[in-house]
């Protein structure tokens, strides 16, 4: 089966000798939930970023589909991200919208400038918006404003807004670092949810090795903008580990070989 | 020895303050800079009371004279030369050109300030405007208005081209600072689902912004209000600066002034009134 998502030789750098990524290379299936892991600045932020062009890689080449991202025009860069979706550690929503407001903002990149900008959204949308809110229990919330939910419910609406826009795969950028281990686990959920049932690929930074190891089907391990461990899940040894969080692996606070027998 | 002075320094750091005065602000170099500009403030102020031409004149009775004056302007006011019908509808002429310029600097500041909001513009773009802007704004109202009376003339048309000049510069750094306080996240967001630019602008940037926008819009409008009175006087614009004009220069009555002022003060607290009132509802809303 030809990949879905193809990363070659990826390089990235900021200013003259920072390297935030280098040669990272790694390709992801259809409905695929893969995890990518590593310590603080090790470059996970950048690589998902990479991936729909929100920073311009360096170096290498990115297959999205059929779309040679890199090299793709404004216009044409446009409808490859309407594909993918986006979800992200602060949620990003607009605090004085309501919630289905803010999930109709997904359908922007779909819409004619004029119609965007005058927030015309036909029924079929809006019907669409709250079946999502729906789906992801929010149905009591759709009309309160953003800033009036929890941490929880606001990145529920941040996973709407990726799914109105029919995506074929979904970015998460540290998606439960800033949430309580309740609401983290009910987005865990969501998102493993989203990955097998409507068969969307998600691909997903984090910072906990045992949620990572939970959820998803496969690992990469990124340390200082390198790959060092591309593999199963259930394949993560201690070793690996090692090498992807360096000398910071003791501090880790678990227990490798309790989280596999659970 | 030194080196004995510095270990007792260390095991005592303190020793030295307790016994002596203590302040409780160090003596840096901008404590010294604005006490001595101060000091400077002060004895300048002393030499030109004394360096004054008081031309004989006697302190008691210019202070008599003036309470007396004050006193026909304020409790003896009256309209002599035209009706309060009159007086009301020259105030909502004042009211107009404050509005007309404050509409037209808004409209014209919206699109200028998202161009200068470096979050939504490039950096050079962003600068080009914010100095033309600084620029237009270190000039004051009244001067744009008597460079614009060059080409139209003295009179309602250069108040408005001038006044609205001034408006836009000032709404487009008030405007273009409330954008930049935007979380940067939000319209990253929308950037990576596909959004273009007006879309973003219009769909986050703008709802975001919008109280402030509003609170500096109408700011803009209460300062417009009293150059429209001073424009009505200064640049024959019309209003009721113009008949406060007339009553001070060409009638020389003082109480049809008292009159015009306790309009004018009247209007500028239903103003303030009603600013209240919007902002306390955009804060609950």
């Amino acid at each position: 089966m030809k990949a879905l998502l193809e990363v070659n030789h990826l390089t990235k750098q900021f200013g003259k000798d920072s390297k935030a990524l280098t040669d990272v290379s790694f390709s992801v299936q259809e409905g695929e939930f893969v995890s990518i892991i590593g310590p603080s600045g090790a470059g996970k932020s950048t690589l998902l970023r990479c991936i729909n062009r929100m920073i311009d890689a360096t170096g290498g080449d990115i297959r999205f589909q059929d779309s040679q991202v890199m090299n793709l025009k404004k216009k044409e860069l446009k409808q490859v991200r309407t594909k993918i979706g986006m979800i992200f550690q602060h949620y990003n929503l607009v605090n004085r919208l309501s919630v289905i407001e803010n999930t109709l903002h997904g359908k922007l990149g779909t819409k004619s400038t004029l119609a965007g900008v005058l927030g015309l959204y036909s029924k079929e949308e809006k019907q669409q918006a709250v079946q999502i809110l729906n789906v992801l229990g929010l149905n009591e919330m759709i009309y309160k404003r953003a800033d009036q939910l929890s941490g929880g419910q606001k990145q529920r609406v941040g996973i709407a807004r990726a799914l109105i826009q029919n995506p074929r795969m979904l970015l998460c950028d540290e998606p439960i670092a800033s949430l309580d281990p309740n609401s983290a686990k009910v987005i865990m959920d969501h998102l493993k949810k989203v990955s097998t049932t409507m068969g969307i690929t998600v691909v997903v930074n984090l910072h906990q090795v045992d949620v990572a190891i939970k959820y998803s089907d496969r690992i990469i391990g990124i340390n200082k903008g390198q790959v060092v461990y591309n593999g199963s899940a259930k394949g993560l040894t201690s070793e690996d580990i090692q090498r992807i969080y360096g000398s910071e692996a003791d501090d880790l606070i678990f227990d490798i070989g309790g989280i596999h027998a659970g | 020895m030194e080196v004995k002075e510095q270990l007792r320094n260390v095991t005592a750091p303190a020793d030295h303050l307790i016994g002596g005065r203590m302040p409780a602000k160090p003596l840096n170099k901008a404590a010294i800079v604005t006490r001595l500009t101060l000091y400077t403030l002060a004895v300048l102020t002393i030499y030109a009371f004394f360096s004054f031409d008081y031309k004989e004149l006697d302190f008691m009775d210019a202070l008599l004279g003036t309470f007396a004056n004050l006193k026909t302007i304020f409790l003896e006011p009256h309209l002599k030369h035209f009706s309060f019908g009159h007086a009301l509808y020259q105030v909502m002429v004042t009211l107009g050109l404050a509005f007309l310029t404050t509409l037209f600097g808004a409209i014209i500041a919206i699109l200028f300030g998202l161009l200068a909001a470096e979050n939504l513009s490039s950096k050079k773009t962003s600068m080009v405007i914010k100095s033309l802007v600084a620029f237009i704004r270190a000039v004051p109202t009244v001067l744009w208005v008597l460079i614009f009376a060059v080409a139209a003339g003295l009179g309602s048309t250069a108040a408005v081209i001038g006044m609205t000049f001034h408006s836009i510069g000032y709404l487009i750094k008030a405007y273009s600072e409330s954008f930049e306080e935007m979380d940067r996240g939000v319209i990253e967001a929308l950037q990576a689902s596909g959004a273009n630019w007006w879309q973003i602008v219009f769909q986050a940037v703008i709802p975001s912004s919008i109280t402030y926008m509003i609170s500096w819009t109408f700011l803009r409008f209460e300062i417009n209000f009293a150059v429209a009175v001073a424009m009505g006087a200064a640049a024959g614009a019309g209003g009721i600066g113009y008949d406060m004009f007339m009553a001070s220069s060409f009638y020389l009555d003082m109480r049809e002034i008292g009159a015009i002022t306790y309009f004018i003060l009247a209007v500028a607290i239903i103003l303030e009134i009603f600013a209240a009132k919007i902002k306390r509802k955009l804060k609950t809303a």
